[in-house]
């Protein structure tokens, strides 16, 4: 039972979730970013049909997966004066929540030649409002056009569940104190 | 099995410092006694721990079965009925479980006996994982041990080996009470061995969990929820405001929910039902159960649902000889066999025998001054000398 284990792997605390990377330092894929439809359609390299249907595709996304306040105001503030939008959710009591406005779009290049699809909105934030982002808050980078971003910036948006309330865990813990048995 | 005093390592303080836990000079670190350590032979190891404990495993495999066809199991065991669909779903799903701790007594000699199961929230992990096994590696470089000495203990391998073995597809979020120092120290532990695994971990609060519009629990980023491995008991979870979305909310536990049926001490009498004479289980009944009548007036009187030894009371011929202190006292309770502790020089050590994925991988022992092991127990290292 005597094993050669290096007990120094299993003791620096970790913080909280490690899911970013560093753009930067990721293999790249070909996507296309534009901030509007009309822009995709200027650009003699793409054609109609593809702007369409993945301009649709991102806006049919953008209600699901863009973050979600409670308030205008406080969506203002990660994204900018009048750059907010209500969205369609609602809160259990009947309130209105927010979201950014649909700032652009991104498809990615389709293996073989065949266009372009797995688009998703972007959007930019007041603070770093040069660089697109998705939903999930991935950096796209800072051009439109055929450009190439890092593979894990282009995949699935999640979808942002609007929280409706929180605290409805704990209370035993704090009664009772250790979990542990 | 003996008891065995040895000098501390003289890395005993660095060693806390790096492990994070407190250290005082003279007094060490709390709860943790390395002045002294348990030896044991392999075959005692093998045929007196690993082997029971796997066969008990699969006797609660059988108690499962029946209360997925019997409800007055859950009945007993004092589940509300409103949650007998989520525990159904959980067993008939495969969820699978991690780990879990059977807590033995056990002299080196006669079968180990078991007291009781912690099979949602056991405790004292990471001493057992990780701890002790570096205690073994320092005191044998200082010289303090026998040669060859071994440990019964590959804990922390067996949960890294165990992680991608859950089918988990997603970020795997955890959760415990975060104001509680062990618990949250044991979670950290827990999240490492899940990076360790390739696995993407998000650490939280029990109280930071969130629901959604469409009822799932959500993180502090909005992202929902959809495997939870949580340091927070079942019938915490249950009882509390957010306890009844849990079935609708999709996400997957660990442990499981069928994990609550053997977490309960209502486990020892079904299992005493099921399996009368087995010779690692002691006689146990429900306090109302006039078959408890067997016991006499000597026996031990646990609370169903308490921690670490708070509200268990040994009668002697009808009177409370030894208790212990607790706010479990108003629950149903069961009565068990009086089967004490060995005594080793004025300490009473109770067996925690460490169960990844159902497999029997390590031990942790605790010594107590009494019979009932409580949250002032001392961790005990031990080694395995032929």
């Amino acid at each position: 039972m005597k094993r050669l284990r290096n007990s120094a792997s299993v003791i620096a605390l970790v913080a909280a979730s490690a899911m970013f990377t560093t753009a930067c330092e990721e293999p790249k894929v070909d996507a296309a970013i534009y901030e509007t439809l009309q822009q995709c359609l200027k650009d003699i390299n793409m054609v109609r049909s593809e702007c369409e249907k993945n301009y649709n595709s991102a806006r049919q996304q953008h209600a699901a997966v863009a973050p979600k306040f409670a308030s205008k105001q406080e969506c203002e503030t990660e994204f900018g004066a009048a750059r907010c939008e209500q969205a369609p959710q609602r809160t259990s009591s009947g309130g209105s929540m927010f979201m950014p406005l649909m700032m652009g779009y991104m498809m990615g290049s389709m293996i073989g030649g065949r266009g372009f699809g797995n688009s998703q909105p972007l959007y930019r934030t007041r603070s770093n409002p040069g660089t697109f982002r998705t939903s999930d808050n991935k950096a796209a980078g800072r051009s439109t056009g055929r450009t190439q971003v890092a593979k894990s910036s282009m995949a699935r948006p999640t979808s942002k569940a609007s929280t409706r309330s929180r605290g409805g865990f704990g209370s035993s813990g704090r009664r009772f104190g250790s979990a542990a048995t | 099995m003996k008891r065995i005093p040895v000098k501390e390592r003289s890395s005993l303080a660095d060693a806390a410092v790096r492990h994070e836990f407190e250290f005082q000079a003279g007094q060490g670190v709390p709860f943790w006694d390395e002045t002294a350590y348990y030896q044991f032979t392999t075959q005692q190891i093998d045929e007196d721990i690993v082997a029971p404990a796997e066969e008990i495993e699969n006797l609660c495999y059988q108690v499962i079965s029946r209360a997925m066809e019997d409800e007055t199991v859950l009945q007993r065991l004092g589940v509300a009925r409103v949650h007998w669909d989520l525990i159904a779903d959980s067993w008939q799903n495969k969820d699978r479980n991690l780990y879990g701790r059977m807590d033995l007594s056990y002299d080196g000699k006669g079968p180990a006996k078991l007291l009781e199961y912690n099979a949602d929230t056991p405790t004292t992990l990471y001493e057992s994982a990780v701890f002790q096994w570096e205690w073994l590696e320092e005191a044998d470089k200082e010289g303090l041990l026998p040669d060859r000495c071994d440990q019964f203990n590959e804990v922390h391998e067996k949960i890294v080996e165990a992680f991608p073995r859950l089918g988990i597809d997603s970020i795997l979020h955890l959760a415990s009470n975060q104001d509680v120092e062990d618990d949250k120290g044991t979670l950290e532990y827990i999240a490492e061995c899940a990076q360790e695994a390739g696995l993407l971990t998000n650490v939280l609060a029990m109280e930071d969990i969130g629901i959604s519009e469409e009822g799932q629990f959500t993180d502090l980023d909005d992202k929902p929820i959809s495997t939870l491995f949580k340091l927070y008991p079942w019938e915490w979870i249950l009882a509390e405001d957010f306890g009844a979305h849990v079935a609708a909310s999709g996400v997957r536990f660990i442990e499981p929910a069928w994990r609550s049926i053997l977490s309960n001490k209502g486990l020892l009498p079904i299992l005493w039902e099921m399996f009368e004479g087995h010779p690692n289980l002691l006689p146990a009944f429900f306090e109302d159960d006039p078959a408890a009548d067997a016991l006499g007036e000597t026996y031990v009187r646990k609370p169903l649902l308490g921690r670490q030894g708070a509200n268990v009371e040994i009668y002697r011929d009808g009177k409370i000889e030894t208790s212990r202190e607790g706010p479990y006292g108003e629950q149903a309770h069961i009565l068990q066999e009086f089967h004490p502790l060995p005594d080793f020089d004025g300490r009473f050590p109770l067996i925690g025998c460490w169960l990844i994925a159902s497999k029997a991988v390590g031990m942790g022992i605790r010594e107590d001054k009494t019979l009932i092991t409580g949250t002032e127990a001392n961790f005990v290292p031990h080694v395995i000398v032929e």
